[in-house]
């Protein structure tokens, strides 16, 4: 039997060298100073924060990210819930159940980038649907808004992170004891009085899990927000972006901090309202 | 019991609440292409104690289903009281279920358990806490309300179940294998309890089990089922001492049963002769059993006598010849098993009897019985179905 502490090292190594380090870094230079054609000058500064809080364009940015993961939270919680509802209790055979299950996890077989373009030919001004209703006369002019729009941005979160809503519910769900739902409708409740009272408090976890993956991934997310807005929307991750592009570390740095800091609030709240710790040993 | 007829008057659900009676009617379900229930005609009185006995498979839990309606038959009726009830949901029928697992919301404090049907029927929260917490009373749990079930021991979650089932005031209550969760002291007493809970109450319980003694000890109707049939149902008495076919013999268990060809029927008093050559007198009342039929008899293993014996020509009428594969001792008899002509036959000896003259395994001995101790089945034993389930029974 090996010492306990060497039990522990490789996991400690591990998640110092990769997380508690490069993290640790962040914050240390984000109290740098950034000299134009100098580049990063060691120093203890406020000056960065100061900076991005008093421009209205970062406060521009957070609201619109926020904006984002409100509106995509909903959406993917409202198809989540759902499409995992149906998998678990609609679908009796088990083998057509994983089925559909991996049909749901057929976007994730190409890459981000072309499920992403590949919206183009269908939101675009002349593209799928544009064409479709201008050639069934339901409209005379191609709808703008469908692509390079906060809703073409919604749109692509929504396909790209769905599922990551789906199979922590889906398995939450999974593990609801039948006669439960049996149980109720024994006790008069009605089928939506089933799903309140039974199915959605003991998904609870599942929702927790896959709110904080979604949150995670649309606030961390500059990439389809650029490409999908055709940068006229950007996050909070874009101004990080720009900072880098222009070598000023020490201000994405501290930028990369906030940004931090909001996540892990919400992620908080998340876990405030459900103890996921305590359901996943269940 | 005054609470529970008070409970009873907000009760707004469709139907008279007085007769829990259930009527099936040529009841069919089908899972796919196999038969779970055959059509099955069963008429269980209101107010009466019902067992659904049988070996899992039999589609005994499915008829328990059908009625409560999480199941709905493929073909045929289902009456409570007056109303046809396929296709109502469980709440118009009357009937409440009592789940194996109990099915307790793990979400939900007992108390919060106990009033679902309440809360689903949007009675206000006080008044539905007031009324849970006067139903735990009657099971005595109420000290314990704010628990959640995983708290809560297997006995408790049970009285739990049963108060949340009670608070619907069903005119038939219904429990699938509520026993079978609980360790052997537990159970008797639970036994005990629901037999008197049933006595109050006055509704119908239907109660589906795969233990003989359960049903015995508390059914005024026992129904033994073999898959998706009914083989017989009748008060317990009479399916202990009379079963009608071999197949509730050996299920209930406490029966030999012997075949043999009728050699001689002379105004009612036959004799039959086993393939092995042994005869045994019975009482003929029925003319079909001509001369050169087969005919099936079963005799109650503890009215019979065995002594020591050597070879079949020493053995007389109403007797049969065997080697004791097994001795088990029980207390107040000994249940010594043979192995006579190819088939177990089982003599349970009064443990007096039995050490007054012991008896060992590989001992040939001779058991006898009196031919007014035999019983006449109308069916041919064509061998036991589910053979390996059967030898529960004492």
């Amino acid at each position: 039997m090996l010492p306990t502490y060497l039990q522990v090292a490789p996991l400690t190594v591990v998640l110092t060298l990769f997380f508690v380090v490069p993290v640790g870094l962040v914050v240390l230079v984000s109290f740098f100073r950034y000299q134009m054609l100098v580049g990063i000058v060691p120093d203890f500064t406020l000056k960065n924060y100061v900076d991005l809080l008093t421009n209205p364009t970062t406060w521009t940015l957070y609201q619109s990210t926020l904006k984002f993961t409100l509106i995509v939270l909903a959406i993917t919680f409202a198809l989540g819930f759902w499409i995992a509802y149906f998998l678990v209790f609609h679908v009796r055979n088990l083998l057509t159940a994983i089925g559909l299950f991996l049909v749901c996890t057929v976007p994730f077989w190409t890459s981000n980038i072309i499920r992403m373009i590949s919206w183009r030919p269908v939101l675009g001004k002349e593209g799928l649907i544009n064409s479709a209703l201008l050639n069934t006369g339901v409209i005379d002019q191609p709808i703008e808004w469908l692509l390079y729009s906060d809703f073409s941005v919604v749109v692509a979160y929504v396909h790209l992170f769905t599922l990551f809503m789906i199979v922590p519910i889906f398995n939450s769900m999974a593990r609801i004891d039948k006669s439960l739902l049996e149980a109720a409708v024994d006790a008069g409740a009605s089928r939506w009085g089933v799903i309140w009272n039974v199915v959605l408090p003991l998904s609870k976890t599942g929702i927790a899990l896959g709110a904080l993956f979604v949150v995670t991934l649309v606030m961390g997310d500059f990439f389809v927000v650029t490409v999908m807005s055709g940068g006229l929307s950007g996050s909070a991750t874009s101004g990080i972006f720009n900072d880098l592009q222009f070598l000023n570390y020490p201000r994405a740095a501290a930028n990369a901090v906030i940004l931090l800091i909001i996540v892990l609030l919400i992620a908080a709240s998340i876990f405030r309202l459900v103890d996921v710790r305590k359901e996943l040993v269940r | 019991m005054n609470t529970m007829t008070a409970k009873a008057t907000p009760d707004t659900a469709a139907g008279t609440r007085e007769s829990g009676e259930i009527r099936l009617v040529g009841v069919t379900k089908k899972f796919g292409n196999a038969y779970a229930v055959e059509s099955i005609d069963l008429t269980i009185p209101h107010g009466s104690y019902c067992c659904l006995l049988g070996p899992s498979g039999c589609g005994k839990t499915t008829i328990l289903r059908m009625i409560a309606g999480h199941e709905t038959p493929t073909s045929g009726e289902i009456f409570i009281g007056e109303d046809m009830v396929v296709g109502k949901p469980p709440v118009e029928r009357g009937t409440a279920m009592m789940f194996q697992s109990y099915a307790l919301f793990p979400h939900l404090s007992i108390l919060d358990n106990v009033a679902f049907y309440l809360k689903m029927r949007n009675v206000g929260k006080e008044e539905r806490r007031g009324k849970a917490l006067e139903m735990l009373e009657r099971v005595q749990l109420d000290h314990l309300k704010d628990r959640m079930p995983a708290q809560l021991s297997g006995g408790q979650q049970q009285r739990v179940a049963l108060a949340r089932s009670l608070i619907t005031n069903p005119k038939v209550l219904l429990l699938d294998e509520p026993l079978s969760a609980l360790d052997e002291f537990l159970r008797l007493k639970m036994r005990g309890e629901l037999k008197s809970l049933q006595d109050e109450l006055g509704i119908t319980f239907v109660h589906v089990t795969h233990t003989q003694p359960e049903a015995i000890a508390l059914a005024d109707m026992v129904v033994v089922m073999d898959t998706g049939r009914i083989d017989q149902a009748d008060n317990a008495n009479t399916i202990y001492n009379r079963p009608k076919t071999p197949y509730v013999a050996r299920f209930m268990g406490g029966q030999n049963v012997l075949t043999g060809t009728v050699e001689s029927n002379a105004g009612g008093a036959g004799t039959l002769k086993s393939e092995a050559g042994s005869t045994f007198e019975v009482k003929l009342n029925d003319s079909s059993a001509t001369v050169g039929s087969k005919l099936s008899i079963a005799v109650r293993r503890d009215q019979v006598t065995i002594r020591r014996g050597d070879e079949a020509s020493s053995v007389g009428a109403n007797s049969i010849a065997g080697i004791v594969e097994a001795t088990e001792y029980q207390g107040s008899y000994v249940k010594v098993t043979l192995r006579a002509e190819g088939d177990e036959f089982v003599a349970n000896v009064s443990d007096r009897a039995f050490f007054a003259e012991p008896v060992e395994t590989g001992d040939p001995v001779v058991a006898t019985w009196n031919p007014e101790d035999i019983h006449v089945l109308s069916k041919v034993d064509t061998g036991g179905a589910g053979d390996s389930y059967l030898d529960g029974g004492h």
